[in-house]
C-alpha cells in the first residue's frame, strides 16, 4: 500500500467508519420512512396518501447536494434548531433515499396479484391480516433487488456529505490530499474502497434475495 | 421560526441563475448523449454470446457504477490535469462514465427482454445479423426500456449538480456564488431546487410523451 | 383496496406520530448566546481545516492553527471545552445564520456587506491579498492578469477584490483553498490569489511558486458570531485584548507566523 495511505490510515479508517455509519442510518431510517410512505400511498389513506405522493415526487426531483444544503443551512434557520454537519447529512440521506425506496416498495406492492388477496380473504382472514401476513411479505421479498440497488446508491451518495464538511471517507481523503498532495494515489485508493464496500453490499442483496425465494 | 424572507437577491441575480441553468442543461445533454452511446455499446456486448465480451462489459459496469460520482469528478479532474482539459469536459467525462454503466444495465435487460423467437424468425427471413439488430431488436428494446431511460435522464440532470465541486459554472455553483454574496441561503436553495424539479419533470414527462413510449412495460433495471 | 377505512386512518395516525416525534427530537435547542453555550457545556466553533496557518490538519490529522489557538482561549474564558466544526468559505456564514455554530474563526475578512448578516469581533489579524504564480511566469502583478485565469475561493472578498483589481482576468472559483491551489499546480490557472500569509504557507513547502507584486487589498480578519449576539461578541473582544495585554497573543502569533505582530490589535482603555 502506498506510504501516503499507510501514514494516514487511522484517519482514513475513521472516515470509512463515518461513511458506513451514515449509510447505515440512511438505510434504516430511509427504509422505515419509505415503507410508511409506500403503504400510505398504496392504501390510498386520505390526505396522507396525497402528501406521501407529493413528497416522493418533489424529493425525487431535486439533487442530493441541494437536499443536504437545505438540511444543513435552511431547515435549522427556519425552525431554530442546531445541527452538526453529520446530523444534517444523516437527516438529508434519510429524507432523500426514503422517496426512492417508497417508489420501489410501492411497485413491489402493486405487483402482487389481486387473486392472492382474494384467496387470503376466502380463508377467513381479515383484510388487515391479509395485507400484513400475505401481501406485505411478498411485496417486500420482490422489492429486495431494487431496494438493495438503492442501498448501494445511498452508500455512494454518502460521499456528497464531504461537500458540507463531514469527514467521511471522501472528506478525509480530500483533507489528507490537501496536505500530502497525491491526488491520483489517494483518489484511486478511495475509489477502490468504495468499489469493494459497494460490491459487498450488492452481494448481500443477492444472497438475501436467493434466501428469501419460496422453495417448492 | 424567526426567519424573514427576502427574495430580491434571487431576482437581482437572475442572469447568473439563467447562465447556471443553461450550463446545467448543456452539461446534462452532452453527457446524456455520450452515456447513451457508450451504454448501448457496453449493454449490447454484455447481452452478447461472447464470454470474454460479457466479462469485460461486466467489469466496466461494476467499476464505473460502484464508485461515487463525486470521486469520478475529482478523479478525472485531478488525474487528467496534464491534459489541461477544461473542467466542463472533465465533468462530462465523469458523468458519462458513471451514467453509461446504468444505461448499459438497462440496455442489457431490454435486449434480453426481446424474445429469442423474434430474432430467429427475423434471421430466417434472410436479414443480416446487423439488420436484425437495428430493425428488430433495438426498436423493441427501446420501447421497453423508455421509462427506465427517462428516469436515468432525470437522474443524470440531478447528478450534474456535483460538477459544482470542480468549479463548473452550472446551477448549483451559481447558487453557491449568489449565496456567498447575499447570504440568503434558504431563498437561493429553494429556488434552484424548484428549477431542478421543473427540469426533471420536463425531461421525464417529455420522453414518455414521445409516440409509442407511453404505457410501455417497465423493465426492472436498477437505475 | 379492501383494507378498512379505520385501519387506514390508524396507519395515518402512526405516520403523524412518527413525524411529530422526529420534529421534537430535532427542535432541542433554539436559544443561542452565552447562556446556551454554558448550558450545553460546549463552545461549537467553525474553523477551516485546509488553510495553513490559520486552520489546518497537522501530520496526525488533528486540526491546529492560529484561529484555533485563539478560539481555545475564548472557550477557556467561558469555561467550557471547544468543539471544532469544519467550515469552508461558502459555508461559514450560512452556518452562523442557521445557528449551527456559535462562533466562526475562519480567516474571515470583516466587510460591511457581511456585517449585515452576522456580527464581527474586533480585528484580530490584518492580512492583505497577494498573487502567487509559478516561478518564471510572466505575471508580475495584478496588471498582467488580462486574459489570464486566476484561481480563487468562492464566496470570499478575494473574489471581489480581484475582479476590481484585474477586471479582464478570468476567475475560477473553488469551494476551498486546496482545490484553488491544486488548480494552480496543475496548470489550470495561471495564478492563485489569496491572503498573503496563507499563500506564504503554501509557498514555504513549494519553492516552484513565488508571490509577486504588491498586496492589493487590506483584509481585517474578525471572528463572526450570530447577528445580535452581543454578549458573546463582547466576551470574544475582551478575550482578545486580555491575550494581547498578557503577551499570549504575541506568543501565539509568533508560533504560527514566525515573526512578531507588526502592529497591536485594537485595545480599549
Amino acid at each position: 500500500m502506498p506510504d501516503v495511505i499507510l501514514k494516514n490510515l487511522p484517519f482514513l479508517m475513521s472516515g470509512l467508519g463515518n461513511t458506513l455509519l451514515l449509510a447505515f442510518i440512511g438505510i434504516v431510517g430511509g427504509t422505515a420512512t419509505g415503507l410508511i410512505l409506500a403503504i400510505l400511498r398504496h392504501l390510498r389513506v386520505p390526505v396522507l396518501g396525497r402528501v406521501a405522493l407529493l413528497y416522493t415526487e418533489i424529493v425525487r426531483g431535486i439533487p442530493l447536494l441541494v437536499m443536504l444544503f437545505i438540511c444543513y443551512f435552511a431547515l435549522p434557520a427556519l425552525f431554530g434548531y442546531r445541527s452538526g454537519a453529520f446530523q444534517a447529512s444523516a437527516l438529508g440521506f434519510v429524507l432523500f433515499i426514503a422517496a426512492y425506496l417508497a417508489e420501489e416498495f410501492r411497485s413491489g406492492l402493486r405487483s402482487i396479484r389481486t387473486g392472492l388477496e382474494q384467496a387470503g380473504l376466502a380463508t377467513g382472514l381479515r383484510p388487515a391480516q391479509v395485507f400484513r401476513l400475505i401481501i406485505l411479505p411478498q411485496a417486500l421479498r420482490r422489492s429486495v433487488p431494487p431496494v438493495f440497488s438503492q442501498y448501494v446508491r445511498l452508500l455512494k451518495f454518502t460521499s456528497v456529505a464531504s461537500v458540507i464538511g463531514v469527514s467521511e471517507l471522501t472528506g478525509s481523503a480530500l483533507l489528507v490530499n490537501a496536505r500530502e498532495f497525491e491526488p491520483v494515489i489517494i483518489l484511486t485508493m478511495t475509489a477502490l474502497t468504495y468499489l469493494v464496500i459497494c460490491s459487498i453490499l450488492s452481494f448481500i442483496g443477492r444472497v438475501l434475495y436467493a434466501q428469501l425465494q419460496i422453495r417448492t | 421560526m424567526d426567519y424573514t424572507f427576502d427574495w430580491s437577491p434571487i431576482w437581482n441575480n437572475r442572469d447568473l441563475i439563467a447562465e447556471g441553468l443553461l450550463i446545467t442543461i448543456a452539461l446534462s445533454l452532452v453527457a446524456l448523449v455520450f452515456a447513451l452511446v457508450v451504454g448501448v455499446l457496453v449493454g449490447t456486448v454484455s447481452a452478447s454470446k461472447s464470454r470474454i465480451g460479457r466479462l469485460v462489459a461486466g467489469v466496466f459496469v461494476e467499476c464505473m457504477r460502484n464508485v461515487p460520482l463525486l470521486i469520478h469528478m475529482y478523479f478525472w479532474y485531478m488525474a487528467l490535469a496534464f491534459l489541461r482539459l477544461p473542467a466542463f469536459s472533465c465533468a462530462v467525462l465523469g458523468l458519462t462514465l458513471y451514467s453509461s454503466a446504468y444505461v448499459a444495465e438497462v440496455v442489457r435487460a431490454g435486449i434480453g427482454g426481446v424474445s429469442r423467437g423474434q430474432t430467429q424468425a427475423a434471421q430466417a427471413t434472410g436479414l443480416s445479423p446487423l439488420k436484425v439488430r437495428f430493425l428488430i431488436v433495438y426498436p423493441q428494446a427501446l420501447r421497453n426500456i423508455a421509462p427506465s431511460l427517462a428516469s436515468l435522464s432525470s437522474q443524470l440532470i440531478k447528478d450534474s449538480s456535483l460538477a459544482s465541486v470542480i468549479a463548473v459554472g452550472e446551477l448549483t455553483y451559481q447558487a453557491g456564488a449568489i449565496e456567498g454574496q447575499t447570504f440568503r441561503t434558504f431563498e437561493v436553495y429553494i429556488t434552484i431546487a424548484l428549477l431542478y424539479l421543473a427540469l426533471v419533470l420536463c425531461v421525464s414527462r417529455g420522453i414518455l410523451a414521445l409516440p409509442g413510449m407511453r404505457h410501455a412495460p417497465r423493465v426492472a433495471a436498477d437505475a | 383496496m379492501i383494507i378498512s377505512r379505520r385501519r387506514a386512518t390508524g396507519l395515518g395516525a402512526v405516520a403523524v406520530a412518527l413525524l411529530a416525534f422526529g420534529g421534537t427530537a430535532l427542535a432541542q435547542e433554539s436559544g443561542s448566546g452565552l447562556q446556551a453555550i454554558k448550558d450545553r457545556g460546549m463552545l461549537v466553533a467553525g474553523v477551516k481545516f485546509d488553510t495553513p496557518p490559520f486552520g489546518f490538519l497537522d501530520e496526525s490529522n488533528e486540526p491546529v492553527g492560529f484561529d484555533l489557538d485563539l478560539v481555545t482561549k475564548v472557550a477557556e474564558k467561558i469555561g467550557v471545552p471547544v468543539e471544532f466544526t469544519k467550515v469552508t468559505s461558502p459555508t461559514r456564514i450560512p452556518l452562523l445564520v442557521s445557528g449551527n455554530v456559535d462562533l466562526v474563526a475562519a480567516s474571515m475578512t470583516h466587510t460591511i456587506e457581511r456585517d449585515k448578516a452576522i456580527d464581527f469581533s474586533i480585528t484580530y489579524y490584518t492580512g492583505g491579498q497577494a498573487l502567487m504564480v509559478k516561478s518564471g511566469s510572466d505575471i508580475g502583478s495584478t496588471g498582467d492578469l488580462a486574459g489570464k485565469t486566476v484561481a480563487v475561493q468562492q464566496g470570499t472578498t478575494l473574489e471581489k477584490n480581484l475582479a476590481e483589481a484585474a477586471p479582464d482576468a478570468e476567475l475560477l472559483a473553488f469551494k476551498d483553498y486546496n482545490s484553488a491551489w491544486l488548480a494552480l499546480v496543475q496548470g489550470r490557472a495561471d495564478a492563485l490569489t489569496g491572503s498573503l500569509n496563507i499563500l506564504q504557507g503554501f509557498a514555504k513547502d513549494n519553492s516552484d511558486y513565488v508571490i509577486v507584486g504588491e498586496m492589493f487589498s487590506t483584509e481585517p480578519f474578525g471572528m463572526g458570531v450570530k447577528q445580535g449576539d452581543s454578549e458573546l461578541r463582547d466576551l470574544v473582544n475582551e478575550t482578545l485584548q486580555e491575550l494581547w495585554r498578557s503577551g499570549e497573543y504575541q506568543t501565539i502569533y509568533a508560533k504560527w507566523f514566525g515573526e512578531e505582530p507588526r502592529a497591536p490589535i485594537e485595545l480599549w482603555p
